[in-house]
């Protein structure tokens, strides 16, 4: 559909002359924009997330690194990361709330569903994380590969899966990127796996949200 | 083609406005009368003469809920809307191929 720089009050709201091409013109601008206020993760979210994620991973990672024998995250750092975290979930609540406002219907419901879903493979990781430290595994695994590229194994794995019978491609392929990510740097060891999650896991968001400026407008 | 095998009750800027913005809605979703006059910028009384015409047509579904203040409308593109609109915008690209 050609994209003219017109705008809606350029037209005739009669519908006495409305030519195609201006009709076409109108299309474009008015779904583009019912589109964007409908976004429930719009580009700016994506950029604040690659942020976060910097932040988070990297506070870990400046705890983490040159310690021998490895013994995991200070307190300090766990409370920047989940600091950052609870500012970013309050983000991510208004920008939900303003999308959805006024919205009903069978996506509300899908929505409950999907939440509760992803909250129990969240809660998963944390429970599992509990099992491996029962076992005796070592802190480099239990405070290190593990809690930096599991979750986005687990939850990554479940999101690619559900985006794919969704048949939306841009999210199946971003959520699959990160888990490649993930397994490729929990091969770096317990300090590292940190830094390579954060510098991915940015470089990924950020190519998200440029591709959907791209794609989308 | 010509301009007027397009659907005349589409072809209009404030109800093809209206019509896409519903399209742009998940299938079996509605949207409140404040949001949607929020979404496109259209008056109450324009947009709800212009709904009334959609509805007619069988083109848009409104269910009105509660009394009073606490009343709420809310609307949504029928099956046969969303068809017409595919069948509006496959025509329009013809017509604009053809150009």
């Amino acid at each position: 559909m050609p994209t003219h720089n017109h705008t809606h009050e350029a037209v005739p709201d009669n519908g006495g002359e409305l030519d195609p091409r201006d009709a076409a013109a109108l299309l474009d601008q008015t779904t583009r924009r019912a589109e964007r206020q409908l976004d429930l993760h719009p580009p700016v979210l994506m950029l604040v997330a690659a942020l976060v994620v910097l932040i988070a991973y990297g506070a870990i990672w400046l705890s983490v690194r040159n310690q021998h024998p490895y013994t995991g995250p200070t307190l300090g750092a766990l409370g920047v990361l989940y600091a950052t975290l609870a500012a970013f979930g309050v983000l991510v609540a208004v920008v939900t709330r303003r999308a959805i406002s006024g919205i009903g219907g069978r996506s509300s419901q899908r929505r409950r569903g999907e939440a509760i879903a992803f909250a129990v493979a969240w809660t998963s990781v944390y429970v599992f994380q509990g099992a491996l430290h029962h076992a005796g595994a070592s802190h480099a695994i239990a405070y290190g590969i593990y809690p930096a590229a599991a979750p986005l194994i687990i939850v990554g794995s479940a999101a690619a899966a559900y985006e794919a019978a969704k048949e939306n491609w841009e999210w199946s392929g971003f959520a699959c990127a990160a888990v490649v990510l993930a397994c490729v740097g929990a091969f770096t060891g317990p300090e590292t796996v940190w830094a390579v999650m954060g510098i991915g896991l940015a470089t990924l968001l950020l190519a998200r949200a440029a591709s959907r400026i791209w794609l989308h407008g | 083609m010509s301009a007027q095998e397009l659907d005349p009750l589409i072809h209009v800027p404030a109800r093809l406005r209206i019509v896409a913005t519903l399209a742009a809605l998940p299938e079996g979703d509605a949207v409140s009368f404040p949001r949607l006059q929020d979404m496109i910028g259209l008056t109450p009384g324009n947009l709800i003469t212009h709904l009334r015409k959609l509805e007619e047509a069988g083109y848009i579904d409104t269910e009105k809920t509660g009394n009073g203040s606490a009343s709420r409308t809310s609307v949504a593109l029928t099956r046969a809307g969303r068809s017409a609109f595919e069948m509006y915008t496959e025509a329009l690209r013809g017509l604009l191929g053809g150009l």
